[in-house]
């Protein structure tokens, strides 16, 4: 251990990942950063893999304070970050230095905050994951005092060095996270059993729920009804299912979904898409939006690329700046 | 090419019907026309594709009669993954057994009062004394048929009912660990506390669900599951200890 990052003030803040992919097969979801762009841009700007532990802030003010040099990025949800009481910027790297407090607060739009810590945490993992699983009872949320391990310390730069980067800039693409956000979904498996009403989904707005959370979102509007009466077996369900089970609610299977359910499936929403709901708030209105299987996995694949773009372009920098040391690969 | 259509045909050769769930999941449910050789054929499919771990595969949830394939839309295209699929299943032996050595487990359960709530409405629905109910419930040696949610729940067979259990129409918002559970025509014990919708008639003082462990939970789809019915007494003195299997099943 080469230092610790203290927990100063959190109110629902949990140390997570990408996810478990290896949980589905054996009855566990897979959970994991609910906005995923986010997390992963935030571990590519401080020169982690994609997949390293990292921050989730929901919601409320976070801050902390190291006894090691540090080297951070904050995504997602915009809020206010400052340093000893120095405003900073959101998505890009921001060096730290031991014995410094790092305020989040204000969260103005969005839901989820990230915070990425080059060389990341040493935390227990459950099937190579450490993203908490709140059903299984796995993982803790961060309160004030939770000390969690360093992996690495980061030398600050240089003044000169600190100039450069300055100049050169990461040029991020920050998502929109105010209201009214639009949500791709693909026809789901369970289509036909919702025939006479499944245009229902695309006409007014929805209105999320304060039931909502990582399992799902639930939605009150003008509800598909199914016609089928039959009994489903349980069966696997994707993240990202629309169901509609018995009530007056629509439900938006995210990334702690019981891996299998009973209802039938009536549209997908797109991984894009899952991302922007982790920013939606309870009482906000959202619009789903038709799209095919092809432009879905198109617009994945240009949020891919432009990651991709980020992370040479990470390298080069600190590759221009004599800091090599914080490359992904080094 | 990809439509928009949720299904894509398969071959008809193939035992199964491969359709969409989004750009980064497809449903594989059996065709074999019968639910045995559906959930075998279904859960051999899982496995090859884990054994063959093909770029971009995240992973398998199998079923009763389907298997939802998971995999990263950013590594693989759908359109890709289809064939990938169709060429696992096309080898498949829907009568090859699913475990060469199934275990048993049993499972000591308490019925009705506080630890089945539902006990009496599941009587009142299928027209039979609750005493009938538990007849039924702990005749059968069942297969797990797959592990579910919440925290990997041994999926079986429902007893035999005269009718299928509605689920509830508002589901509790907490049921704890251990609980037995019936729905539809299915039956399972809840290893980690969760919401849920399903008909509880007793409970379980085992343990199922142990995170310490590469397997979280002990048992495998084709092992073998029964219950037995203790009182009050024998729930606290077993309360907290582990399920472990009992013996090789009998084939």
């Amino acid at each position: 251990m080469t230092g610790e990052l203290t927990v100063l003030a959190a109110t629902l803040a949990a140390v997570t990942d990408l996810g478990r992919s290896g949980g589905p097969a054996l009855g566990l979801p897979a959970n994991g950063a609910l906005d995923q762009h986010s997390a992963r841009v935030a571990n590519v700007l401080v020169g982690n893999v994609d997949g390293a532990p990292l921050i989730e802030a929901t919601a409320f003010d976070f801050s902390f304070q190291t006894d090691a040099d540090i080297l951070i990025a904050v995504t997602g949800a915009p809020m206010d970050v400052y340093v000893d009481d120095v405003p900073q910027p959101m998505w890009t790297p921001l060096f730290v230095e031991a014995g410094q407090r790092v305020e989040l607060e204000d969260m103005r739009q969005g839901m989820r905050t990230y915070i990425a810590v080059h060389g990341s945490f040493d935390v227990p993992l459950l099937l190579g994951s450490c993203a908490p699983d709140t059903v299984a009872g796995f993982g803790s949320t961060l309160t004030a005092g939770t000390a969690l391990a360093l992996h690495t310390r980061t030398a600050p730069l240089t003044p000169d060095a600190a100039n450069l980067l300055g100049l050169l800039g990461f040029g991020v693409d920050v998502p929109y996270f105010g209201p009214g956000a639009v949500v791709d979904v693909t026809d789901g498996p369970d289509i036909d059993e919702f025939a006479g009403t499944v245009l229902r989904l695309f006409g007014k707005p929805f209105r999320v729920s304060d039931k909502s959370n990582h399992i799902g979102l639930r939605m009150t509007g003008r509800l598909p009804v199914r016609e089928a009466a039959h009994e489903v077996l349980s069966r696997g369900v994707p993240i990202g299912a629309v169901e509609i089970p018995p009530g007056d609610e629509l439900v938006v299977l995210h990334r702690g979904r019981g891996v299998t359910a009973g209802y039938p499936v009536l549209a997908v929403v797109t991984p894009v898409s899952l991302d922007a709901l982790a920013q939606v708030r309870p009482g906000e209105l959202v619009t789903f939006r038709h799209a095919t299987l092809r432009s879905a996995a198109a617009d994945a694949h240009y949020w891919h690329d432009r990651l991709h773009g980020l992370r040479q372009r990470v390298d080069s920098i600190y590759t221009s700046v004599g800091r090599a040391d914080l490359r992904i690969a080094a | 090419m990809i439509a928009s259509a949720s299904t894509v045909a398969a071959p008809t050769a193939l035992p199964v019907a491969i359709a969409a769930c989004g750009p980064a999941a497809v449903r594989v449910t059996g065709a074999t026309g019968d639910a045995e050789r559906d959930w075998r054929t279904v859960h051999h499919l899982a496995r090859r594709l884990t054994e063959q771990a093909p770029a971009g595969f995240l992973g398998c949830i199998p079923t009763y009669d389907a298997v939802l394939v998971e995999f990263d839309a950013l590594e693989v295209d759908l359109a890709a993954m289809i064939p990938i699929v169709q060429e696992a299943a096309a080898g498949i032996d829907p009568d090859a057994d699913l475990t060469e050595h199934p275990r048993h487990f049993e499972v000591p359960t308490a019925y009705g009062g506080e630890f089945g709530p539902d006990l009496d409405e599941v009587a009142r629905i299928t027209g039979i004394e609750p005493e009938d109910v538990i007849r039924l419930h702990t005749s059968p040696v069942y297969v797990v048929r797959c592990l579910g949610a919440p925290g990997g729940s041994p999926m079986l067979d429902g007893p035999a009912f005269p009718v299928p259990i509605p689920r509830l129409r508002s589901a509790r918002t907490h049921v704890p660990a251990g609980k037995v559970s019936v729905a539809g025509r299915q039956a399972t014990i809840t290893p980690a506390a969760a919401p849920g919708g399903w008909l509880l008639i007793g409970a379980t003082p085992l343990v199922l669900l142990d995170l310490e462990q590469n397997r979280p939970v002990p048992y495998l789809p084709g092992d073998t599951l029964s219950f037995h019915r203790i009182d009050e007494v024998e729930f606290r003195r077993l309360e907290g200890m582990r399920l472990t299997p009992a013996r090789e099943a009998q084939r």
